[in-house]
């Protein structure tokens, strides 16, 4: 099961990640703050080079991206967590167990989106709209194939 | 585990949209895409939720009620797509406000629909099969996603 663990608190999605990382010594814990960080590394280069900004434009996009890394870092980690409590407990599933995990689901699905709307509101204040909207397209992109990475991977209850 | 049922069935519904995306536009692909994901969603559950005839009885209605209540935001997403493919080359800052102010609104929608619908379905359900139906569900709708996202070009 630790191995399960591991390979699914990489929802992450990193693919090749994940084969290191089982192979790792470190706690789960540990290992899903490293994947977060170089998850969100890469994704701030693609995020920066998709949008296509001005240099003006960037010195006023990327703090306030910063502040949405560091917000949507957190629940990343309830994620995982959510996904570590699954494979806990997927051999002896309890009907109290399924309710409190699709609850936990649900909220961690609408603090995303309640987020990515806040930070996008931060935006329409620096940035014109247009440019507002791109990022949301690209921010869903990349949440949607992350999603679906980790979907993949997680065995139906 | 029946993954490549599920797998299988979704990317039957999604290849022929493909080829018909070239030539069409984009919120009709997105309609077609949406349709025929539809049609072979409820064969794809039935086959992963492996329901008794007492819970098929219970879960149905609740399903095919959840379905109709999600059309509007379907036709919604659709004609929010349509405006921007209209407004591609000259979209104002006003417009994209709005197709971003709409956008949140129907996404609050629909999750607040698989809430509710979720919900009412683990009142009738083991909790256990209504955890697969909501992993089963998000599934479908990730799919949809991803092949939508990928249908529609960036704002400039």
């Amino acid at each position: 099961m630790k191995k399960m663990l591991i390979a699914l608190a990489a929802v992450a999605a990193i693919g090749a990640a994940e084969t290191t990382l089982a192979q790792s010594q470190m706690n789960p814990r540990d290992e899903t703050e490293v994947l977060v960080s170089r998850l969100q590394a890469d994704k701030r280069a693609v995020v920066l080079q998709a949008m296509n900004l001005s240099d003006a434009e960037v010195a006023k996009f990327a703090p306030i991206y910063d502040g949405y890394q560091a917000d949507m870092r957190s629940l990343m980690n309830r994620g995982a967590d959510l996904v570590n409590r699954f494979a806990a407990n997927y051999d002896t599933m309890t009907d109290d167990a399924a309710k409190s995990l699709m609850k936990d689901f649900f909220k961690v699905r609408d603090d995303r989106n309640a987020l990515i709307k806040r930070y996008a509101k931060k935006m329409e204040k620096a940035l014109p709209a247009s440019k507002v909207l791109r990022w949301v397209q690209i921010e869903n992109k990349s949440l949607a194939l992350l999603d679906f990475q980790a979907a993949r991977i997680i065995p139906l209850s | 585990m029946r993954l490549a049922p599920l797998a299988l069935a979704l990317t039957l519904a999604v290849l022929p949209v493909m080829s018909h995306a070239q030539n069409s536009g984009l919120a009709s692909d997105e309609q077609i895409l949406i349709k025929q994901v539809n049609a072979d969603k409820k064969a794809v559950i039935a086959a992963n939720l492996g329901l008794t005839e007492e819970e098929s009885a219970k879960f149905w209605p609740i399903y095919d009620e959840y379905e109709r209540a999600t059309k509007p935001y379907q036709d919604r997403l659709a004609a929010n797509i349509n405006n921007f493919a209209e407004k591609y080359d000259s979209l104002s800052d006003a417009d994209a406000a709005a197709m971003l102010k709409e956008k949140m609104a129907i996404e609050d929608g629909r999750n607040a629909l698989r809430q509710k619908y979720t919900a009412k379905i683990a009142k009738v359900l083991p909790a256990k099969k209504a955890l697969r139906y909501a992993q089963v569900e998000t599934r479908i709708q990730l799919m949809l996603a991803r092949e939508i996202y990928g249908l529609i070009p960036l704002a400039r």
